[in-house]
């Protein structure tokens, strides 16, 4: 028994389905790849795959991940192949590692990522991003309307917000929390930002890209975060500008 | 992947659902626009989910993608929030696969699965820019062409269509291609490429018919309009099953449809006659395909598509001569490789039980039956060979094997029903949950007790029935019948355990006017869809008032179509249509039917309904005898 993580990318127009249909085609692409995954026991038993971080739907990646334990495999690099065969373009694995047995589920494990955040055309802001985006990071707090299940709530996100650059062409490359304890939705960084430049945000206008998910660790540095296949970061993202071992960022 | 989208991404993010409209699923076809001659966009005219899960639209889509000069592509009604954008946006429709608009395909085919449909074509033609009537086309507009079950009756909306097939898609889309090509090569008119078309066996051009009405509205002569058109259409079938194509790629939505699994066909046509059923008679003669390639084609297919599970399909699988063999087959492949069996149309007996048993869960599933009317005579009116006893014992055995949830069908507003038939529903839900309790005892129930769900649709008369002739039930008379019902069921002493459900009269009108309706109707359902009727099949869609409202300024009277008894020598409105059974077999069974008498299977004994003409399948086997 083996488990596996795997990195993969999502780009066109199937970064139009939702998370649940990202992973039933997923799933079936596994069987028609024949890949001898392991299946929970039961009644209707189904597959050993866990999703680390949904991605909301129109928007793109080259940074998500998934995790399964296979049964047997020839190699890991063989899983990925066939996976790839088996499937249209528009999603591609392009990373994979063996874990350790005992490790944590990819979906309960996440704490950071890392988006670009750039604009439609004729949608780009009119303030200055470079300095707006520095005063904004400038205040104490950061106050956003958050909605929750139970109607709106007030919070302060300036903890959520680890690192920032502003890219050529009006694009954001941001750094943030996320995950199931203290999560930051990108749009929400997008909105707040507008509504502190005092400037209504036209409709659909941010195109969100995410980099990299991490995973959270301690060492004798302290805590930091490191992507989830610390092998192949891109080159944009800050693990690789920023940091001086296997992607670690101490935060 | 064709990366390029007709919708814009601002379009796409605000309407439910935008997988409807991208295209890309896997085993879609894309092929280079250099090496086409026909560009052919494929509608099920009703929303993704729906059309996805038709079989027919699968095994067409495929074959004509075999094709080298051929691009099929599919094409869906866009749901009601994209129609909206796409008239205030002025955005034609397109397929889904190359994005490009149907206006500039060569062919535009509509599988007309069902007669609520018929305002939805015209919202696709519509949407597309094609002109909605046929004669106003030219040839920038694409050829326009029906088929499936409601082309054995196409004349509602024969002047929306060039052509119609009738019959089986498989025999003769190549020859039809073929000619077209010919006739652009030569540059033909649009008009003489029709009539060519009328050449070629089971192709109907309603343009080429001239109809003429007596004074009391029925249908004085169907004439056509020029020398050589045939005075009937025959219906094309498929003479070898097993052999015919088969698409071992079918298409994989994205989002969850209706039917996602994998669609195994095994066999075609029904032996039983049931006389209210219109697939009985329009698929005769019962053709099977062989056990061995099934069982090919199941591994492939569940290869080819990572599907968990796979379905049966036909109008009567327990009919199927190598079921066992099969299912043997599949209950050992599919364990191993972690795939569910779907069993829909299984009769409930000893063995179907036993296979139930291990593919479904017993606690959560629950046994179907169709008895279809409350009374054995009423039974024997529709030739519905399924009595009583049959049903107690299929249900004794099945509460024996654990089973506790039965479900019901029936149909009311049946020819010559009477209250006493109508009351046997009751009566037989009540028997049923009576052999319940006297077949496990109090300490085996573990808690759990029987559950029937009794539901009645209301009986429409279609065409190539046996009730072709017959009176369908008014509105007021449907909703009696089902307030009989219900007090027929809540007088029973174990009412509680039984739920009665049953459908909207409205609806069901409406379709007895369509299903039997002549060329004057085309006025009608072009008027409600110009004042926005569209999805009709959709209860909160359907809005009857217009229809009604319609009707009344085309001087139509719904009774006409619907409560009028026709006589024997009345030209129907399909009487230019040959579904391959006979009128005279048809007036035979409604004389049988009217008399309760039942008639026999066609593995009993042959009828003579006239399917053996095409000399295949059934009629050719021996018979039991038995009756």
């Amino acid at each position: 028994m083996v488990k596996l993580r795997l990195k993969f990318s999502k780009y066109g127009p199937i970064r139009f389905l939702g998370h649940l249909d990202v992973m039933r085609y997923v799933q079936k692409a596994i069987r028609r790849a024949e890949i001898d995954i392991k299946y929970s026991e039961g009644y209707s038993p189904h597959q050993i795959l866990s999703f680390a971080q949904p991605l909301s739907v129109g928007s793109t990646t080259d940074g998500d991940y998934m995790d399964m334990t296979v049964l047997s495999c020839k190699s890991p690099e063989a899983v990925m192949d066939s996976l790839n065969n088996a499937m249209n373009e528009g999603i591609v694995i392009t990373a994979i590692s063996e874990l350790p047995e005992k490790s944590v589920n990819a979906m309960t494990s996440v704490a950071a990522a890392e988006y670009v955040i750039s604009f439609r055309d004729g949608k780009v802001p009119e303030f200055n991003l470079e300095s707006t985006f520095r005063s904004f990071m400038e205040q104490n707090e950061i106050l956003a309307t958050k909605k929750t299940k139970n109607g709106e709530k007030e919070i302060n996100i300036k903890p959520l917000i680890y690192d920032y650059e502003i890219l050529p062409g009006n694009q954001i490359h941001v750094l943030v929390s996320a995950g199931s304890s203290s999560n930051l939705k990108a749009s929400l960084l997008t909105e707040s930002l507008f509504s502190f430049a005092g400037e209504e945000m036209k409709p659909f206008a941010a195109v969100y890209h995410r980099l990299e998910t991490y995973l959270s660790g301690n060492d004798e540095k302290g805590y930091f975060i490191q992507p989830m296949i610390p092998q192949k970061i891109p080159a944009l993202s800050f693990a690789a500008t920023k940091s001086s071992s296997q992607g670690k960022l101490y935060v | 992947m064709n990366e390029k989208l007709a919708l814009s991404d601002e379009i796409l993010l605000s309407i439910s659902k935008p997988e409807r409209y991208i295209g890309g699923e896997v085993n879609s076809a894309v092929k280079d626009l250099s090496d086409i001659k026909i560009r052919f966009a494929f509608c099920f005219p009703d929303v993704y989910e729906i059309g996805m899960s038709h079989l027919g639209i699968q095994i067409l889509y495929g074959l004509f993608n075999e094709y080298e000069d051929v691009w099929c592509e599919r094409v869906f009604s866009p749901w009601s929030d994209m129609d909206s954008i796409m008239r205030e946006n002025d955005i034609p429709l397109f397929a889904l696969e190359s994005q490009d608009p149907i206006k500039g395909f060569d062919f535009l085919g509509f599988t007309l699965q069902y007669e609520m449909c018929y305002t939805n074509i015209l919202q696709v033609l519509d949407l597309s820019g094609v002109a909605i009537y046929s004669k106003d086309r030219t040839w920038d507009d694409p050829i326009v062409i029906g088929g499936g079950p409601c082309s054995y009756n196409p004349e509602p909306i024969a002047d929306f269509f060039d052509l119609f097939y009738i019959g089986e898609g498989e025999t003769k889309y190549r020859e039809l291609f073929d000619l077209y090509e010919k006739a652009k090569y030569e540059g033909l008119s649009r008009e003489e490429f029709l009539f060519q078309c009328s050449q070629i066996n089971g192709i109907y051009v309603p343009s080429l018919y001239d109809i003429s009405y007596k004074e009391d509205g029925t249908i004085k002569a169907i004439t056509p309009v020029r020398e050589g058109v045939p005075s009937v259409v025959k219906k094309e079938l498929c003479l070898d099953l097993t052999n015919a194509y088969y698409p071992m790629k079918p298409v994989m939505p994205f989002i969850r449809v209706t039917q996602d699994r994998v669609v195994m066909e095994v066999m075609r046509g029904c032996i039983r006659g049931c006389r209210f059923c219109q697939a009985g008679q329009l698929y005769r003669p019962l053709r099977e395909r062989d056990v061995k390639k099934l069982k090919e084609y199941a591994i492939t297919l569940l290869k080819n598509t990572g599907y968990e599970e796979i379905s049966l399909s036909s109008l009567s699988t327990s009919d199927y001569t190598g079921l066992n063999e099969l299912l043997e087959f599949l209950i050992d492949y599919c364990n191993e490789h972690k795939v569910n069996i779907s069993l829909p149309s299984l009769r409930i007996d000893a063995f179907s039980l036993d296979v139930m048993s291990k593919v479904q869960d017993v606690k959560k599933s629950s046994l179907t039956f169709a008895p279809e009317a409350g009374s054995q005579r009423m039974r024997n009116v529709i030739n519905k060979g399924l009595t009583e006893e049959d049903i107690l014992r299929g249900a004794h055995e099945a509460f024996v094997g654990g089973w506790n949830k039965v479900k019901l069908y029936f149909m009311l507003g049946l020819p010559g029903e009477t209250p006493e038939d109508i009351e046997g529903i009751g009566d037989i839900a009540n028997k049923i949950a009576v052999e319940y309790f006297e077949t496990v005892p109090k300490e085996k129930r573990n808690g759990r007790t029987i559950e029937i769900v009794a539901s009645t649709s209301f009986f429409v008369p279609k065409p190539f029935t046996p009730f072709q002739w017959a009176s369908m039930n008014t509105k007021e008379e449907f909703l009696d019948k089902a307030s009989i019902t219900r007090k027929g069921i809540m007088a029973q002493l174990n009412q509680k355990h039984i739920k009665y459900n049953w459908h909207e009269a409205d609806a069901s009108m409406l379709e007895g006017i369509l299903a039997r309706g002549d060329r004057k109707l085309s006025t009608v359902i072009y008027n409600v869809y110009k004042r926005g009727c569209i999805f009709d099949a959709w209860s909160e869609h359907f809005k009857n008032d217009i229809w009604l409202e319609e009707m009344e300024k085309a001087s139509l009277d719904p009774m006409f179509y619907v409560k009028r008894e026709r006589t024997k020598d009345e030209i129907l409105p399909w009487d230019m249509i040959d579904c391959g059974v006979s009128k005279e077999f048809l007036w035979r069974e409604w004389e049988n039917s009217k008399k309760g008498v039942v008639s026999p299977n066609c593995r009993q004994s042959c009828m003579g309904c006239g399917g053996a003409n095409y000399g295949v399948g059934i009629c050719f086997q021996p018979k039991t005898g038995v009756n």
